[in-house]
């Protein structure tokens, strides 16, 4: 007993509560530190919404809901005509359009990459795909400007034209003189920058699928593409739908290739080759020459493009929940 | 023979049988060698498959048996650098046969895997999938065709109020019958199984084994299996393989009584492996 405790007293003071009341301390600090964290996320975030409400208050006060049907913009009369309807409908379709092109292609490539591709093709697609995720966004402006809406207006168009001219619906889409700037320019441009997200997500969430799981799929007899549709694609439902939400709130909110292709023009126009615009390129290429209403109005756009991300992101989920019903689970 | 059986048997009835008479072979492997890129995972294996019966293959970790088992349907084919040699027929098709439509050589030679593998879907759409990737039938047709299976694979008692459930929410024992099952559906010649128990509890161990039995009536059936009472259990014959090599294939009931080779002796009797 003795010698037990000379050798402690050897070894130092050795106090087992202050070395507990030491770690306890770590403890609560490391709590704090992560829950005030996780607390700035919603500060931020509901500051964000306040000062946008805040700075929209006279322009809702002014034109009130009818904001969101009309169609004129005109911020120099007196007093200003404000509406939405033209930016709103701008935003839905062009990021409607790119979606409808990126997610097949991109889900196309990712398929490629994990199921078809030979191993020397992998890297070098793979790492194109990351490094179009790398280009900044003027970049494709102004490609898009340059290359892209002649391209559109000179060949595409009057092909397009030729083709469905006198077709009921179809006809008035593709209609109308050609324009560098158009809907459909800005439309392409978001495609070809949201592919990255849909490729990359896809690939990582196809990676997860158990090989035994295809492997049983290809064992009662199944092709490639059956195993992709019935197997893969089901597996993966929610990452693929989380890669596309994500893509999706990117094409909602671009701003400087958008404001840089689409003409901004705030006329509705049936025809996809038409110049529109965005909410975002509205708020970017007149926010800084404004004031008074005008700029509440801008600000007012904002707020109305965070509402219209969250119902958009919200129907994703509630679409997401239905194929979780309908899968049985 | 038999009454030594009985000793290596917790399944008296089944192992004391006399062996079958020899079959016609189903499925003949001659010379055959498989390689994982460089490392010679198979060495000159020959032996042959007697329809309608039960062949196991065991063996310690790594010898080559799920190997050899991935061959007869060509599932190595998905993956790059492994190849082949050598002979193998199935009946009169040579399986190796580069030219071989792969996915109608799956609908014949059926597999079940070590872990459940249901797909993602409804028990339901789990057996109609397959069926429905060869065959144009009516709604009618084939929901007789998914309760034919299901009885076949032993669940449809368990499963008949539920077939729009996902496959995913059955336990794991009634997820492999429902694997049997949709194995089943496809009518295959041939049913691969890769140590189909391993995962599961020994009642639907007992139950899958019984169903492998009652299986091999119209189906001839291999089975890779770390359990040497399961083998003893299942199989008419049994073939002992060893770091690749197909060290002695024969009557199960001879493998385990009275081998020849040392080495498949000291396996039976747990000195390695």
């Amino acid at each position: 007993m003795a010698v037990q405790s000379d050798v402690i007293d050897d070894a130092g003071p050795y106090d087992r509560a202050k070395a507990l009341s030491a770690f306890k301390l770590g403890d609560v600090t490391f709590y704090w530190i992560t829950r005030l964290s996780a607390i700035s996320v919603l500060l931020i975030l509901g500051g964000i919404i306040l000062s946008l409400i805040v700075g929209a208050f006279p322009a809702m006060k002014e034109y009130g809901f009818a904001f969101l049907w009309t169609q004129r913009w005109a911020p120099s009369a007196d007093p200003p005509v404000l509406g939405a309807l033209g930016p709103m409908y701008g935003t839905l379709v062009t990021s409607f359009i790119a979606m409808l092109i990126a997610i097949p292609v991109g889900l196309g490539i990712a398929i490629f990459l994990t199921e078809l591709c030979p191993q020397w093709l992998r890297r070098p697609i793979g790492m194109a795909v990351e490094l179009l995720a790398g280009i900044p966004s003027i970049i494709y402006g102004m490609w898009g400007f340059f290359v892209l809406g002649p391209f559109l207006a000179n060949t595409f168009q009057p092909f397009m034209i030729k083709i469905f001219d006198g077709v009921p619906v179809l006809g008035a889409i593709f209609a109308g003189p050609p324009s560098y700037l158009s809907l459909f320019n800005a439309a392409l441009i978001l495609a070809i920058m949201v592919l990255p997200f849909i490729t990359s997500i896809s690939v990582d969430v196809f990676k997860t699928v158990p090989p035994v799981l295809k492997e049983a799929a290809y064992g009662v007899g199944c092709t490639t593409w059956e195993v992709v549709r019935s197997v893969v694609i089901p597996y993966t439902r929610v990452g693929i739908i989380g890669g596309v939400m994500l893509a999706l709130g990117r094409a909602l909110g671009e701003t400087m290739a958008v404001t840089f292709i689409i003409g901004n023009s705030f006329r509705i126009s049936s025809s996809i080759f038409a110049p529109g615009t965005t909410i975002s390129a509205a708020i970017a290429s007149e926010f800084a020459e404004s004031d008074g209403l005008h700029q509440s109005g801008l600000i007012l756009l904002g707020l109305l493009l965070f509402v219209l991300t969250f119902f958009v992101l919200a129907g994703a989920r509630l679409m997401l929940l239905r194929l979780e019903k309908k899968a049985g689970k | 023979m038999t009454d030594l059986s009985v000793s290596v048997s917790s399944n008296a009835h089944l192992a004391s049988q006399q062996p079958l008479p020899e079959a016609p072979a189903k499925v003949t492997v001659r010379n055959l060698n498989f390689y994982y890129g460089e490392h010679h995972a198979l060495k000159n294996i020959n032996l042959a498959l007697g329809t309608n019966r039960v062949t196991a293959f065991i063996g310690p970790s790594g010898c080559g048996k799920s190997t050899l088992l991935r061959i007869f349907n060509r599932m190595y084919d998905l993956y790059p650098g492994q190849r082949v040699t050598g002979q193998l027929m199935l009946d009169q098709t040579n399986i190796l046969d580069p030219k071989l439509d792969l996915n109608l050589l799956r609908a014949r030679v059926g597999m079940v895997f070590q872990k459940p593998t249901p797909f993602p879907m409804t028990i339901y759409e789990n057996i109609a999938f397959g069926i429905r990737l060869y065959e144009k039938i009516s709604k009618s047709e084939m929901d007789d065709r998914v309760e034919k299976a299901l009885r076949g694979g032993a669940l449809w008692n368990e499963v008949k109020d539920k077939l729009n459930a996902s496959g995913l929410s059955l336990s794991g024992g009634q997820q492999q019958r429902l694997c049997i099952a949709r194995t089943v559906a496809v009518r295959p010649e041939v049913i691969l199984f890769d140590e189909p128990c391993s995962a599961l509890d020994p009642i639907s161990t007992a139950k899958v084994e019984e169903l492998i039995q009652e299986l091999s009536e119209n189906y001839t059936i291999a089975i890779v299996t770390h359990n040497m009472q399961q083998a003893a259990r299942v199989s008419d014959k049994t073939a002992f393989m060893y770091l690749g090599e197909l060290i002695e294939f024969d009557d199960t009931s001879k493998i385990f009584t009275s081998p020849t080779d040392r080495r498949t002796q000291d396996y039976i009797t747990g000195r390695f492996g």
